[in-house]
């Protein structure tokens, strides 16, 4: 996966946007936030006050009843709920009159008393007191016109700290999206619109230094590029018009001149001109379209960033749709549209790259709209899990339509390039979306619903389409078809280290994905007190980010020091130690940095997985073409998407959900240990030589 | 929802009725027939008597009640069946255990010439239903239906253990009736998973009849057994001497868990978790209505007891204890303390 082209461009267009889109944000959060901040500290003594007196009055009443006031029974249970529903009050307290706590919930007893045993509280209202980090509110308690005692609340004084900072890291996710969004819109339109026709007249003006005038370009834009563009075509036109003009000219001499000589000058002169110039022989140039793979990169980030905005939330979704009548346990129900999404996907892939080599990609685009709109659409609206199975299923045909058009199409436009750097604008816009999807649509989700999040994952694929009818012409450059046999990828699997690899390494990067990641993590997450969707999908996030983090250190690692096996070993290796480290923390909030390493893992072994296809399929990537061979891992990994989330649902009746996640990791990090034994032989026993001599 | 519409009707009926006769005619308002309930009572006219009456007056359905007390003389019931059929009542009413077996008959003896088949009941007050006058809480099977007025064991169990975690449970009850030994046996069952003893003393029999004087001693017993608490059964017997037993229990400082309203209300019992009366008598009408009013068959309406459990705190004993409530069951309850003088 090495860099694409596009990425120097990419980088200074995100600065470009940074520049213009962050210090505003930044300005008016900083102002908003300073508001924000005035006017919760009020609101938050208002609201200890007002708890402070439900408290009071309710203990004045049991004190009315003739209970003593140290003799008050069920404190904790009376004060817990309080606690739990407001998380900005820290403790709370019963002193007596001369201050000792008789009760108290939520802090250490001997940190307050110092503090009690000197303050004083008489005087009439409630009272409101710095102790420590806490800010204290006393409330009086009043029995037949005494003070008796007083409720003491508790505030956090780091709770405004904290609020602010959540809203902090909300404006900067968001921020984030729109940077990546506004940088990807960007990219499309300087490499649409600027890039690509200057390309197309460059490659023009190649061959016309060479002589060569039988070329125009195929931009007809009406901007300034545009017209510079018609003037060159212009200006070859005209050459071409001289030179009709002239063959006439030297025409007429041939066939009409009475000295031979000056025919035979002439018939010099002409072969001389053709010689050294060419033009199309029918009058009428022809027309060079620059085909880059960044084209289609706009669209390919609409259509993912759609799909990727119900990530944080499916299998939510799923539990909200589930009745316990269509006779399938509740984690099977969340895991089968999963699955069946991702089984789709992989069974109509490789049909799907066929048909886009035969088809064009630009027609198998729109054709893959279709079911996934209807998808994402009906998806919404569906109202049991079944209905929800099969538009899923629709969609993920249309998924597979698309994401393999848009592969066929990158493949051939760079093929003058660099087929890994076109895997890279690929791979970008599906990381870029991924990110942005996933967190606008948690927070879309949190906001208007999951169901108007569908409707508006369709109406972006319509917006995909659209683009793609709109601005890419129907001229497509051409594939060469190909179509191994069967019984050839069969034999791939007798290759010891491609299957282990496959095995070991893929599938169980798959396993974690689909299984973990796309239906445990959220379900996980939701059981975590305090997260709501937008939560749940920012920490999601953490995923794509960390990949597109690593993935070109990794790419970068993996070509300079040639270390591709123990690459793909040590990341396999992090990804199932992720899934283990709740355990091993034995706290569930550490989740977070679960999924940052399970990017961390994906990050340092894909590329990598792919990297040493070469070198352990020599002999096959010979007879079959590497891409062939390739694309079967591609295939073969797929069971592990599809085998994932039925894997943790099985767990789950078990072990639990959270005991699934550990299970998972075990499975995980159990088969990337066979791998990274098995890696060590890599370079060992009969090899290359051998395999040939075979 | 279904209660408005007799409501509506009603007030049709009274617009109409103005403006046909706009002044001065109201003497002429053609009032609608009443229904005509039989209320056979056992020990007087009491709250669940008189929940059952209001819910009528307040969903304005006009009834025209034949009120019966039986005075706890089980020979009056023949002839209030023999009266209830001559009268043709629309619905007949049944108060109690006693009353309403020996009126309705049982699942094992109804008979059409000694109970009441044909109109059709509803019963109130009655502690064992199941199994003895219907098959299933669901459907009663027959023409009745009715109510049920104890609160399931467990819910019991887990109330007094809310108030205090106990051990074990101590219970005096009453040889001769079946209600208290069949709590006996269910809280047997509760505690055996819940993990506390239940230890039981039946008063003595003198004459075949249990002797009211050999309760303090029971009581006395049960307190060198050393039972955290003493629950009260739904036992007549205990009920009309709930003075002697609640007595008992405060002078050995057990604390006491009613299962009844009046031995928390009108004695000395510490606390108790009940469906109030008045609430089951107008649940009770409730059903009533469905069948007179809507029609629908009695074995169609299922037997059950009122959503809200009250909790009834006698605050003078927790004092006299000196045994607290915990702050959320006193925030739930309903406290009963004459002496401060304010009675919630």
């Amino acid at each position: 996966m090495t860099l694409d082209h596009t990425r120097p461009l990419f980088i200074r267009l995100l600065l470009l946007a940074f520049i213009v889109l962050v210090p505003p944000v930044g300005l008016l959060a900083h102002g908003a936030l300073g508001e924000f901040a005035r006017g919760l500290v009020p609101e938050m003594d208002k609201k200890a006050e007002t708890v402070g007196r439900d408290l009071a009055s309710s203990i004045e009443r049991a004190i009315g009843y003739g209970i003593p006031l140290d003799k008050l029974q069920g404190m904790d249970e009376f004060f817990a709920p309080v606690l739990a529903a407001n998380r900005e009050i820290r403790y709370l307290a019963v002193t007596d009159r001369d201050n000792r706590i008789l009760f108290i919930n939520g802090a250490m007893p001997e940190l307050l008393t110092p503090y009690f045993s000197v303050t004083d509280f008489e005087g009439g209202g409630s009272r409101k007191s710095l102790i420590g980090d806490f800010v204290n509110l006393a409330q009086p308690l009043m029995s037949k016109g005494v003070v008796v005692g007083h409720v003491q609340v508790g505030l956090d004084q780091d709770y405004v700290q904290s609020r602010l900072m959540e809203i902090a890291v909300d404006i900067g996710v968001m921020t984030l999206c729109s940077l990546l969004v506004s940088v990807e819109i960007l990219l499309f339109i300087v490499t649409f619109n600027v890039i690509g026709p200057i390309r197309a007249v460059s490659t023009v003006m190649d061959r016309v230094r060479r002589g060569d005038f039988g070329y125009t370009c195929g931009v007809i834009s009406d901007d300034e590029v545009g017209r510079f563009v018609h003037g060159f075509n212009g200006a070859i036109r005209h050459v071409d018009g001289l030179f009709r003009r002239l063959e006439a000219y030297m025409d007429e001499i041939k066939t009409a001149h009475f000295d031979k000589t000056v025919v035979g000058r002439v018939m010099d002169i002409e072969a001389r001109v053709r010689f050294l110039f060419r033009f199309s022989r029918t009058g009428q140039p022809e027309v060079i379209n620059e085909h880059q793979a960044t084209d289609i990169r706009l669209p390919l980030f609409l259509f993912v960033f759609a799909e990727e905005m119900s990530r944080s939330f499916m299998p939510l979704f799923i539990r909200d749709l589930y009745t316990p009548s269509t006779g399938l346990d509740q984690e099977m129900a969340i895991a089968l549209p999963i699955a069946v999404f991702m089984f789709f996907i992989a069974a109509v892939s490789p049909s799907a790259a066929m048909i886009s080599a035969r088809k064009g990609s630009r027609r198998v685009f729109l054709i893959g709209l279709l079911p996934a709109t209807v998808g994402f659409f009906m998806s919404g609206l569906a109202d049991n899990v079944f209905d929800l199975t099969l538009w899923r299923s629709l969609t993920a045909i249309g998924y597979a339509l698309v994401t393999m058009a848009c592969q066929s199409y990158i493949a051939q436009a760079a093929q003058r390039e660099s087929r890994a750097q076109g895997l890279g604008v690929y791979v970008g816009a599906v990381l870029t979306a991924s990110i942005c999807g996933t967190g606008i649509g948690g927070v879309l989700a949190e906001r208007v619903g999951y169901r108007a999040t569908f409707v508006l994952a369709a109406a972006l694929s319509v917006v995909a389409g659209l683009l793609i009818y709109r601005l890419m012409d129907a001229a497509q450059p051409k594939a060469e078809p190909l179509s191994p046999r069967k019984r050839e990828f069969l034999a791939l699997l007798r290759n010891w280290r491609f299957f282990a690899l496959v095995t070991f390494a893929a599938i169980p990067s798959k396993i974690a994905l689909t299984g973990f990641f796309f239906f445990l993590v959220p379900l996980t997450l939701l059981q975590t007190p305090g997260y709501d969707l937008g939560d749940i999908a920012r920490i999601m996030m953490m995923y794509p980010i960390s990949v597109v983090l690593l993935s070109p250190l990794a790419a970068r690692l993996a070509d300079k020091m040639g270390w591709k096996a123990g690459l793909v070993a040590v990341g396999g290796l992090i990804g199932g130690f992720g899934l283990l480290l709740p355990v091993l923390s034995g706290d569930f909030n550490v989740l977070g940095v679960s999924i940052a390493l399970l990017g961390v893992s994906h990050g340092l072994s894909a590329s990598p997985q792919l990297a040493i296809i070469p070198d352990i399929c020599w002999t096959e990537c010979r007879n079959m073409g590497q891409t062939n061979v390739l694309a079967f891992l591609r295939l073969a990994e797929r069971v592990g998407s599809v085998i994932g989330p039925f894997l943790a649902a099985a767990f789950i009746p078990i072990y639990g959900i959270s005991g699934a996640v550990i299970a998972l990791g075990a499975v995980v990090l159990g088969m990337s240990v066979v791998f990274a034994l098995l890696s060590f032989a890599y370079g060992s026993g009969p090899h290359i030589e051998a395999e040939l001599a075979e | 929802m279904t209660s408005r519409r007799p409501l509506l009707a009603a007030l049709l009926i009274a617009l109409t009725a103005m403006a046909i006769w706009p002044s001065g005619a109201w003497s002429a308002e053609p009032k609608p027939k009443p229904y005509r309930i039989y209320m056979a009572l056992w020990r007087g006219w009491e709250e669940a008597a008189q929940g059952f009456k209001d819910y009528f007056t307040n969903q304005n359905i006009p009834v025209e009640l034949i009120i019966r007390d039986a005075g706890q003389d089980k020979s009056k019931l023949k002839d209030f069946v023999a009266e209830a059929k001559r009268l043709e009542v629309d619905l007949v009413f049944t108060w109690g255990t006693t009353v309403s077996e020996e009126m309705l008959g049982r699942l094992d003896t109804v008979a059409a010439d000694k109970h009441i088949t044909e109109i059709p009941a509803v019963f109130a007050i009655v502690s064992q239903p199941l199994g003895s006058m219907v098959k299933d809480f669901a459907s009663s099977g027959r023409n009745i239906t009715g109510t049920t007025y104890l609160v399931p064991t467990e819910t019991q169990a887990n109330l007094i253990q809310s108030y205090r975690p106990f051990k074990r449970l101590g219970v005096v009850f009453n040889p001769l009736e079946r209600n208290a030994q069949v709590a006996i046996g269910e809280f047997s069952e509760v505690g055996a998973k819940a993990g506390f003893e239940v230890i039981s003393r039946s008063v003595d029999l003198v004459d075949g009849k249990p002797n009211p004087a050999s309760i303090p001693a029971k009581v006395a017993e049960l307190k060198k057994a050393k039972v955290d608490f003493l629950y009260i059964p739904p036992d007549t017997f205990l009920n009309v001497n709930r003075d002697i037993l609640t007595g008992a229990a405060l002078e050995q400082g057990i604390p006491t868990f009613a299962a009844g309203e009046n031995p928390v209300l009108t004695s000395k019992a510490m606390f108790g978790g009940v469906y109030r009366y008045y609430t089951v008598g107008q649940l009770t009408a409730y059903k009533a209505e469905q069948i007179l009013v809507h029609k629908i068959k009695p074995a169609e309406i299922p037997i059950d007891a009122p959503k809200r459990l009250s909790i009834i705190i006698n605050m003078p004993v927790v004092r006299q204890l000196g045994l607290y409530p915990p702050m959320k069951l006193l925030g739930l309850a309903e406290v009963i303390d004459p002496t401060e003088g304010k009675g919630k």
